[in-house]
């Protein structure tokens, strides 16, 4: 057991931290629009030009090729400095799309996709949940029909995350009309400019728009745009996923222990109804305490975990528990948060950066929806962790 | 960077849990007669401990200890809080690092003079451990001294949990030994936060085996996710404060500036997770788990009793607060 950091790991967050310093944009993302994507790309194209873009992307395709330990220092830096939050549009390109074409793609499509990944000019989204397939992903029934040398796709897909910005998306299908489940399902690449494709947005509780149905009336994708085999795509899928489940919320979980240091500060400048700083409130001290205990966890649990990865190549079963102590953990702090601000708190036009507790309140749900809902992480982890038996 | 037990360390993990399970298993704590059992550390038990040389672990090699450090001390300390151990373990263990005179400190090591564990309670004191012991060790988070007991006047009280008698004395006489500075409570600390996190895991455990065998409606309970999820959410628990616990065990070892947090944060999240899968532990079991014959409710008695030495919640989260933590 040790909590050394190597000498190259010191320089790094040395060098880290005074670029970023001098490089974070002071002006504030667009909440909505074709403007926030422009912000994101803009962030990511610099990032890119500095050599800072792809934290855990192999050298070879262009990234950092950090370890474990460098990827935790990086987001940690990236907190500190109020960097661009790294859930924006460019995140399924960067944490989901790039890996698995890298682990499954073919030459030509790495050659293609991953620069322009990595350079943030293109975005890309999801499609993989359905109407009827969220939890229970391999539902899912829209179909693909081979012709020729493509696959015509006729269905709908549900939940996806910046579909109207995106250039193109990850798109799961089910090829084998015969098939049930884990079999005969195929993942693409989907040019989301191709014709037969309808984006409707749907508004959520968070006042944006956000998230997307996604219709194909017989889009034509090339079988060129494959990835993994037809047939194969629920290997691909898994994949895909572990990547999230892996160091996916790394960001996220290092943002937490940051914010919690934000919300003790504005509980210590912040009154109360009574005319009490909220700070002197016991209540809301020993609440804020509390989460900071659960963030200092939270970093050691990253950092346990991380360290085993890095030693062993294979990220452990321990992400689902991450998850939930993460989402818990996160909610918790924005209740704080609502007690500190009082009737402030219920001021919110769906503008992250000019409500950023409200937001992240409201934002808590997707977060323990998303991604597999609490519900299936702790099913993981009675299933994987714990060896329980089997309820399915 | 490495947050976890080691060849070695698991080395000496194991050797503790395998030591402690046939010296001071858990069963010795459930009442055999009608009558209520409190199965403090006898002298018998206290010199096979001492004469393995665990009550030594943390203290150098020159002044007769093992020369190991506070990660060995809180990996020791897991395997003692799974056994539900009493308290004079620590309390001796603690007093071994205290004494600065030779033959005092050898009589500790070895177990040949026990020691209790005093804390202020209101005006007077409460006297955690066995009535044979000669010394009790009362530790702030600025000193630490050593009381001798004989000619002592103190009361017995009846005790909820049966690992340690409970006793109150009005005034305490001089100290025989005392040293100031921080290291003292941070071991403390450092040894309550591991037995509670040994607890919590210990609890999770009992849960999961009883889950894969016990059947209602047809199905084993752990298939029923009115079980699974609380049985998830109790891992979560265990794994958070294993990992703080680790994490502050290294800060301590390494002499770094925020160890001090880091303890704080390892002794509320093993309160937390001990109380909290000791309280679901007995729930899921179900009418089994409220009986004596079983092991939850030891669980719980002892997370409670552990709960109120080396920081309270209060004290805990007071200084958390605005604490500074390094990279």
């Amino acid at each position: 057991m040790d909590l050394h950091f190597s000498e190259a790991d010191v320089e790094f967050r040395a060098r880290a931290r005074e670029w970023l310093k001098a490089n974070v944009p002071a002006e504030t993302r667009p909440a909505r629009g074709p403007e926030s994507a422009r912000f994101d790309r803009a962030w990511q194209r610099k990032l890119y030009d500095h050599g800072w873009a792809g934290v855990a992307w192999p050298k070879e395709y262009g990234g950092m090729g950090l370890s474990g330990l460098q990827q935790v220092i990086w987001y940690e830096e990236m907190a500190r400095a109020h960097a661009p939050h790294h859930i924006n549009t460019t995140y399924i390109g960067l944490m989901h799309a790039g890996p698995t074409v890298i682990a499954r793609g073919t030459e030509e499509q790495k050659a293609f996709h991953l620069p322009r990944i990595l350079s943030g000019e293109a975005i890309w989204c999801q499609g993989f949940s359905e109407p009827n397939a969220g939890s229970d992903l391999a539902a899912l029934r829209t179909r693909g029909v081979v012709d020729g040398d493509h696959i015509v796709v006729t269905g709908a897909k549900m939940w996806t995350t910046d579909a109207q910005h995106a250039d193109y998306q990850e798109l799961l299908i089910r090829t084998d009309p015969g098939s049930e489940r884990h079999k005969g399902l195929t993942w693409l690449i989907c040019d989301m400019k191709l014709p037969g494709i309808e984006v409707r947005p749907i508004r959520t509780m968070l006042q944006d728009e956000h998230v997307n149905m996604v219709f194909y009336d017989e889009v034509r994708i090339p079988v060129a745009d494959v990835v993994g085999e037809i047939g194969g795509g629920w290997s691909t899928a898994m994949a895909t996923l572990s990547f999230e489940r892996g160091l996916g919320f790394i960001g996220d979980q290092l943002e937490l222990y940051e914010r919690v240091g934000r919300a003790i500060d504005l509980a210590g400048r912040t009154r109360l109804e009574d005319g009490r700083l909220a700070i002197e409130d016991d209540g809301i001290a020993q609440r804020l305490a509390s989460i900071k205990a659960d963030t200092m966890a939270i970093r050691a649990m990253t950092l346990a975990d991380i360290a085993e990865t890095d030693r062993t190549g294979i990220p452990g079963p321990k992400g689902s528990m991450m998850k939930l102590l993460v989402t818990a953990t996160h909610k918790a702090l924005s209740e704080v948060v609502s007690d500190i601000l009082g009737w402030d708190f219920l001021e919110f036009d769906g503008d992250r950066s000019a409500h950023p507790w409200t937001y992240e309140y409201l934002w808590s749900w997707v977060f323990s929806i998303s991604g597999g809902t609490s519900e299936i992480q702790r099913e993981i982890t009675a299933d994987r962790v714990l060896g329980l038996p089997k309820g399915r | 960077m490495y947050l976890a037990p080691d060849a070695e360390e698991e080395e000496i993990a194991s050797a503790a849990a395998q030591f402690l399970a046939e010296a001071m298993p858990i069963s010795r704590l459930h009442a055999t007669t009608g009558a209520a059992v409190i199965a403090d550390m006898d002298k018998a038990l206290r010199q096979a401990l001492g004469g393995m040389g665990w009550f030594a672990l943390a203290v150098p090699e020159e002044d007769g200890g093992s020369g190991l450090s506070a990660v060995e001390h809180a990996l020791f300390f897991r395997e003692v809080g799974r056994q539900c151990g009493p308290l004079d373990v620590l309390a001796q263990c603690l007093a071994a690092n205290l004494f600065a005179e030779a033959a005092q400190r050898r009589a500790v090591i070895a177990g040949e003079h026990g020691v209790a564990l005093l804390v202020p309670d209101g005006s007077g004191f409460r006297l955690i451990g066995s009535p044979a012991a000669e010394l009790a060790l009362h530790v702030t988070s600025e000193a630490a001294g050593i009381y001798p007991l004989d000619g002592l006047r103190s009361e017995n009280r009846p005790a909820l949990d049966p690992a340690n008698s409970l006793r109150v004395a009005e005034a305490l006489p001089a100290p025989l030994a005392s040293l100031s500075g921080t290291r003292i409570w941070q071991l403390g600390q450092l040894g309550v936060a591991a037995m509670l996190v040994g607890i919590a895991e210990a609890a999770l455990d009992l849960i999961v085996e009883y889950a894969k065998v016990r059947e209602t409606f047809g199905r084993k309970i752990g298939a029923w996710q009115a079980v699974r999820h609380p049985c998830a959410d109790m891992a979560v628990r265990a794994e958070a404060a294993r990992a703080q616990l680790w994490y502050a065990a290294a800060a301590l070892k390494e002499g770094r500036a925020d160890a001090a947090a880091h303890l704080d944060a390892a002794k509320h999240l093993a309160n937390l997770a001990a109380h909290g899968n000791a309280d679901t532990a007995i729930q899921l079991h179900g009418g089994i788990g409220v009986t004596d014959e079983h092991d939850c409710h030891l669980l719980l008695k002892h997370a409670m009793l552990l709960a109120r030495v080396f920081g309270s919640r209060r004290d805990l989260l007071g200084r958390l607060l605005h604490a500074r933590l390094d990279d």
